[in-house]
Parts: structure tokens; C-alpha cells; sequence
């Protein structure tokens, strides 16, 4: 991960006219990623993600901005310099788009013909084929692979001209959970060990926690939040983030069936119902310690998660805390002293924080 | 054979002219296919490819294909045949014969075909010729190893289609002056009021019309790995 910016989208808009209609699918937007990132673009279905990324290989011509790859103005391109360009961006999509008239190794070699020679390419596509781990399906067609299979196929097809930068249009959006997780970390060993910088658009906050050091959330057309994993995760701005983040932490089910339950919980005046948010080193149990040895007040954990991202650990705590009202002020005040985000849950306020 | 000779008296005296008759359906067939054939796949992949949302879109050319296409569809092909007798003139000499036949034919059919592949080539997935530009093809590229390839077996199909309804149109070219079987079953079958000789002309188009949707299948079968 250098600062040598490898993608710069500026001020990015993309209109589409249709039937008298006018939709603005992406408005203004301006995006940069780094060499050697993996990029998360998440939002919800018609935020705008393909279109945008659409732009970076000019699949999709934007109405107005700038779009910059590896220092070369894309817009300005002739067709013929625009397909060599296109070269070094691969790209992956949800429902894979293989040839089914092809076999997998022809699939995968594709991009080659012309390019280089029989033997170089048989070579090459073997090589590409060991990579995503599917050596012995050469010389299946497509229809005979699982879903996995055939997102590891696109993806030797995406890298069989040596791009720099990987696209992924929701690969694994139509893929299991495992399948999925196995996908990301592909792409994960591929941005390690080739150093190929990695767009990854999604609508699951799970795929960006996983592999993605960076992430840009988009609605309605715009990045309405960005930045890197762990502040993002730690600190989110928006609305729509936070509730992307819950969803991925899978602290919003928590949360409602504590909700659910809490008119049982009958927390009395000395109670109080908060979650506690941290990030790094310091761990669950000492606080817990600390608040009881300090101030008497006893932390009962409804339900606990700690996140690694990045190798930084993200936890994530739902306590009842009793004790005497002003001892849980002050217990109050040291986690906030301690860098521990402390927030008030209402039960009777169904609105997730 | 003693059978033959009772259902059908007048037709296996007649073993040359059915043997002719079939030769020049065929050949009128064959030529036609050929011509036609070529045509209508450079009109069906232009339509393909210009059309709105295609790879070389153009409205000019898609809207003056697409018109010319259905101006020549629209035309009954009998009255076809002897609007364009001058024309056949013009290119082979003469309005009669299997030859002259094919003129008409081809612009019958050539039409047919083009939508035909036009169908079979809207087939082919939009986001496997979107994942081919995305590694750099180009149009000719995505033509010729992405549309023709992936729309191969549709395409086998729909030939088999055009070839059927060119056998028909041959009958009906034969009918009035072009020869071939059709030819054989009216001016002679029906004008004598020799039935069998009818008869035994439809069976020999319904045997070749069977050997060609066969192989078609077959070829189309050895092709397709959709399933
Ligand atoms: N070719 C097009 N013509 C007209 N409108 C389009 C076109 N492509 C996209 N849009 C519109 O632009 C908006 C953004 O679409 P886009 O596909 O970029 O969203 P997305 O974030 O990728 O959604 P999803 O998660 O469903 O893939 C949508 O309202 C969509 O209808
Ligand atoms: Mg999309």
C-alpha cells in the first residue's frame, strides 16, 4: 500500500436519459485508490456502484469529470489505445459471464489469442488455471462447474493479460457464504503476492470487512462516507453506514432481541442498558474488572463481538450496568477516559444507534 | 417394386425426370443457401451489432437494415417472382430455368435469414460481450469469437429453419417455370392429373427435408454446452 494513486475518478458524473426520463446514476463523485489497495464500494442496489466503476475501463463514458488509470487520461483514448488499457484492468462480475461454448481453459484464454503464441498461451492459461485452483476442470464447459468454480474461472480469465487492477462487480454476491469467504481470500492472496490493486464493489459490509483496507460507502448516486477500514468501522458518520456496519457485525439481530426482551430485563433506576465500542489492544474482561474493583458497578454482558480488521481489534460490548447513579456516572466517565465509545441504549427506541 | 408400381403407376416409369427434378432442387437449394446464407449473416450481424445498445451502434444503418429487411419479408413471394423477372434478366440472361430461379430465391430468403440470426445472435448474453470488451476486444474480435461462437448452435438452428422454408420456396419457383420438384408435382402431378407423381414428389422433399433437420440437430446438439 503506497500513496502512488493507481485510479482517479474526479468529479465524476454519469447521466442516463431514457424515454423523457433522466436518471442521475452518479453525481459528482471523485475517488482516488492507491496501488496495492482493495477498495470497498458498498450501497444498496441502484446506489450507483457499477455505473461508477463502469467508468474506470470506460465501459460506461461519464457525462462529465475526469477518469485517470495509471496516469492515462481514459477519456481521451482511441478505441485501439482504449483496448490496450483495458488490459491492465481486469474485470469480475456477479453472474461470472463466462462462454459457455468454451472450455474453461479456453475461457481463461480467451484475452490471449493474438497476444501470444500456442505454446506460450497453453502455458499460460495452465499457470493461470493452478492459480485459482482449478487445474483439473481444463477441459470442462462452464455449465458442468459450481457457482465458486466458475467466479474462480472469471477471475483467471480477468488476470490472464497481467492487469494491475482487479474489478469486482459483486463476484460473490450470487455465491454461499463459505464460497464467498473463499473468493475474498483469493483476492486477498492475489493482492499480496501480485501486488494487483483490487476494486471491490458490494452490497455486504462482510466482504469489505474481510479482505478491503479502504471503503466508500455510496447512496443515491454519491460517496457519502469514506475512509480507511478501522476508522470507518470505529467511527462511522452516516446513518447508512452505521447500519451497514450492524448488519456486518451482525449487532442489529443482537440488538433486537435484546430490545425484544428488554421489557423483562425491567432495569430499575440504578440500571442502565449501553454498548461499548473499542478499538485496539485493551480487552473485555479487565474493564469489566476495573469498573467493579473502582466503582462497584457490576457489568452483566448481554452479548459480545470483537471484529479483527486489519489486525486491529474492533470489540464491541452490550452490558446492563447496576450500581449506585453516581458511581455510574463515574464508571461512565473512565470508559470514556479509557478511549471506550459508550452509548446509551433505549430500549423503547427501536431506532438502532 | 411390384408395389411401387401399383401405388404409384405413373411415377416409376418416370425415374429420370424425378431424378433431374431432385438435382435441381438441390442445386437451387445449395446455390441459394450459399448466397442467401451469406447475406442474410452479414444483415443479421449488422443488425446485431448496430442496434441500439450494440457494440458499433448506429441508428442510420440499423434503421436502413431493418427496413429493407421488412419491405422484403412483407413481399408474397409468388408475387415476388415475377415482380423481379426483369432483374433476373439482368443477372443471368433469362426469367426461366432452375438459374434464373435463384435470384428470386435468395432475395426471398436472404431477408428470413438475417432475422433469423439477428434472433439467434440477441441470444448471446450481453455480460459475456461486456467481460470480452473488458479484456480488450475489439468489434471484429467480439463478432467472430464471441457472437458467432457463442450463438453457433442457435444459429445451426435457425439455418435449418431458413433451409426448410428455402425448400418450400424452391417448390414454389419450380411451379412455375424453374423446375425441380415442385415443378415436377404441378406442371406434371397435378396439370395430368397424376396424383402418385405428386405424391411421390412431396415424399422425396419431406425425405430431404428430414435429412436436413437430422443433421442440424445433430450438429447443433454437438455444439451446444449450454446444459
Ligand atoms: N444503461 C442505463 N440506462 C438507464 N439507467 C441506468 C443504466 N444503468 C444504470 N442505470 C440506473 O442508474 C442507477 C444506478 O445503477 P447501478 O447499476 O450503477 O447501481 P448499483 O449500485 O450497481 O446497483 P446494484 O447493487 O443493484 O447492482 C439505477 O437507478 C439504474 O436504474
Ligand atoms: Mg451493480
Amino acid at each position: 500500500m503506497t500513496n502512488e494513486a493507481i485510479i482517479q475518478l474526479k468529479d465524476i458524473d454519469v447521466t442516463f436519459h431514457n424515454k423523457g426520463q433522466t436518471v442521475e446514476a452518479v453525481k459528482k463523485v471523485s475517488l482516488t485508490v492507491n496501488r496495492g489497495d482493495i477498495y470497498g464500494v458498498v450501497g444498496y442496489s441502484g446506489a450507483g456502484k457499477s455505473t461508477l466503476v463502469r467508468v474506470i475501463n470506460r465501459l460506461q463514458r461519464p457525462t462529465a469529470g475526469s477518469v485517470e488509470v495509471n496516469g492515462q487520461n481514459i477519456l481521451n483514448l482511441s478505441s485501439r489505445e482504449l483496448r490496450t488499457a483495458r488490459t491492465k484492468i481486469g474485470m469480475i462480475f456477479q453472474h461470472f459471464n463466462l462462454m459457455a461454448s468454451r472450455t474453461i481453459a479456453d475461457n481463461v484464454g480467451y484475452p490471449l489469442k493474438g497476444r501470444l503464441s500456442h505454446e506460450d498461451r497453453k502455458k499460460k492459461v495452465a499457470h493461470l488455471l493452478d492459480l485459482v485452483g482449478l487445474s483439473e476442470k481444463a477441459t470442462d464447459y462452464p455449465a458442468q462447474l459450481s457457482g465458486g468454480q466458475k467466479q474462480r474461472v472469471a477471475i483467471a480469465r480477468a488476470l490472464a493479460n497481467d492487469p494491475e487492477i482487479l474489478i469486482s462487480d459483486e463476484a460473490t454476491s450470487a455465491l454461499d457464504p463459505k464460497t464467498t469467504s473463499s473468493i475474498l481470500a483469493l483476492l486477498k492472496r492475489l493482492n499480496k503476492e501480485l501486488g494487483l490493486t483490487v476494486v471491490l464493489i458490494t452490497h455486504e459490509m462482510e466482504a469489505v470487512k474481510e479482505i478491503c483496507n479502504k471503503v466508500a460507502v455510496m447512496e443515491d448516486g454519491e460517496i457519502i462516507e469514506r475512509g480507511d477500514l478501522v476508522s470507518i468501522f470505529s467511527r462511522p458518520q452516516k446513518p447508512l453506514t452505521q447500519d451497514f456496519i450492524n448488519t456486518a457485525t451482525q449487532i442489529n439481530q443482537a440488538l433486537e432481541k435484546i430490545f425484544r426482551q428488554a421489557a423483562s430485563l425491567n432495569l430499575s433506576e440504578s440500571q442502565q442498558l449501553v454498548q461499548l465500542q473499542y478499538v485496539g489492544a485493551s480487552t473485555d474482561a479487565p474493564l469489566i474488572t476495573e469498573l467493579y474493583k473502582r466503582y462497584n458497578v457490576v457489568s452483566n454482558i448481554l452479548y459480545g463481538n470483537v471484529e479483527i480488521l486489519q489486525d486491529t481489534p474492533l470489540g464491541n460490548l452490550i452490558v446492563v450496568m447496576s450500581g449506585d447513579p453516581d458511581k455510574l456516572v463515574a464508571a461512565w466517565q473512565y470508559c470514556q477516559d479509557a478511549g471506550i465509545q459508550i452509548t446509551h441504549l433505549n430500549p423503547n427506541d427501536s431506532e438502532v444507534a | 417394386m411390384s408395389l411401387l408400381a401399383k401405388y404409384f403407376p405413373n411415377a416409376v416409369t418416370m425415374k429420370g425426370d424425378f431424378l433431374q427434378a431432385t438435382g435441381e432442387t438441390l442445386y437451387m437449394t445449395a446455390i441459394t443457401a450459399i448466397v442467401a446464407g451469406i447475406i442474410g449473416m452479414a444483415i443479421g450481424i449488422g443488425l446485431i451489432v448496430t442496434q441500439p445498445g450494440g457494440i458499433l451502434e448506429n441508428r442510420v444503418i440499423y434503421n436502413i437494415l431493418d427496413k429493407i429487411v421488412n419491405l422484403c419479408r412483407s413481399i408474397p413471394f409468388v408475387i415476388l417472382l415475377a415482380v423481379i423477372a426483369p432483374l433476373t434478366r439482368i443477372i443471368v440472361g433469362t426469367a426461366i430455368g432452375t438459374t434464373a430461379a435463384i435470384v428470386p430465391l435468395v432475395i426471398g430468403s436472404a431477408p428470413f435469414y438475417a432475422r433469423q440470426i439477428q434472433n439467434a445472435l440477441a441470444e448471446v448474453d450481453r455480460g459475456v460481450i461486456e467481460a470480452a470488451e473488458s479484456v480488450g476486444s475489439g468489434p471484429i474480435a467480439i463478432i467472430f469469437r464471441v457472437y458467432l461462437k457463442e450463438g453457433l448452435a442457435d444459429i445451426i438452428r435457425s439455418s435449418v429453419l431458413t433451409l426448410i422454408s428455402l425448400i418450400d420456396l424452391t417448390a414454389m419457383a419450380g411451379a412455375i417455370g424453374g423446375g425441380g420438384l415442385g415443378n415436377l408435382a404441378i406442371n406434371v402431378g397435378y396439370s395430368r392429373f397424376e396424383t402418385d407423381v405428386t405424391v411421390m414428389a412431396m415424399l422425396i422433399i419431406l425425405v430431404i427435408v428430414f435429412a436436413i433437420q437430422l443433421i442440424g440437430d445433430l450438429l447443433a446438439r454437438h455444439v451446444d454446452h449450454t446444459a
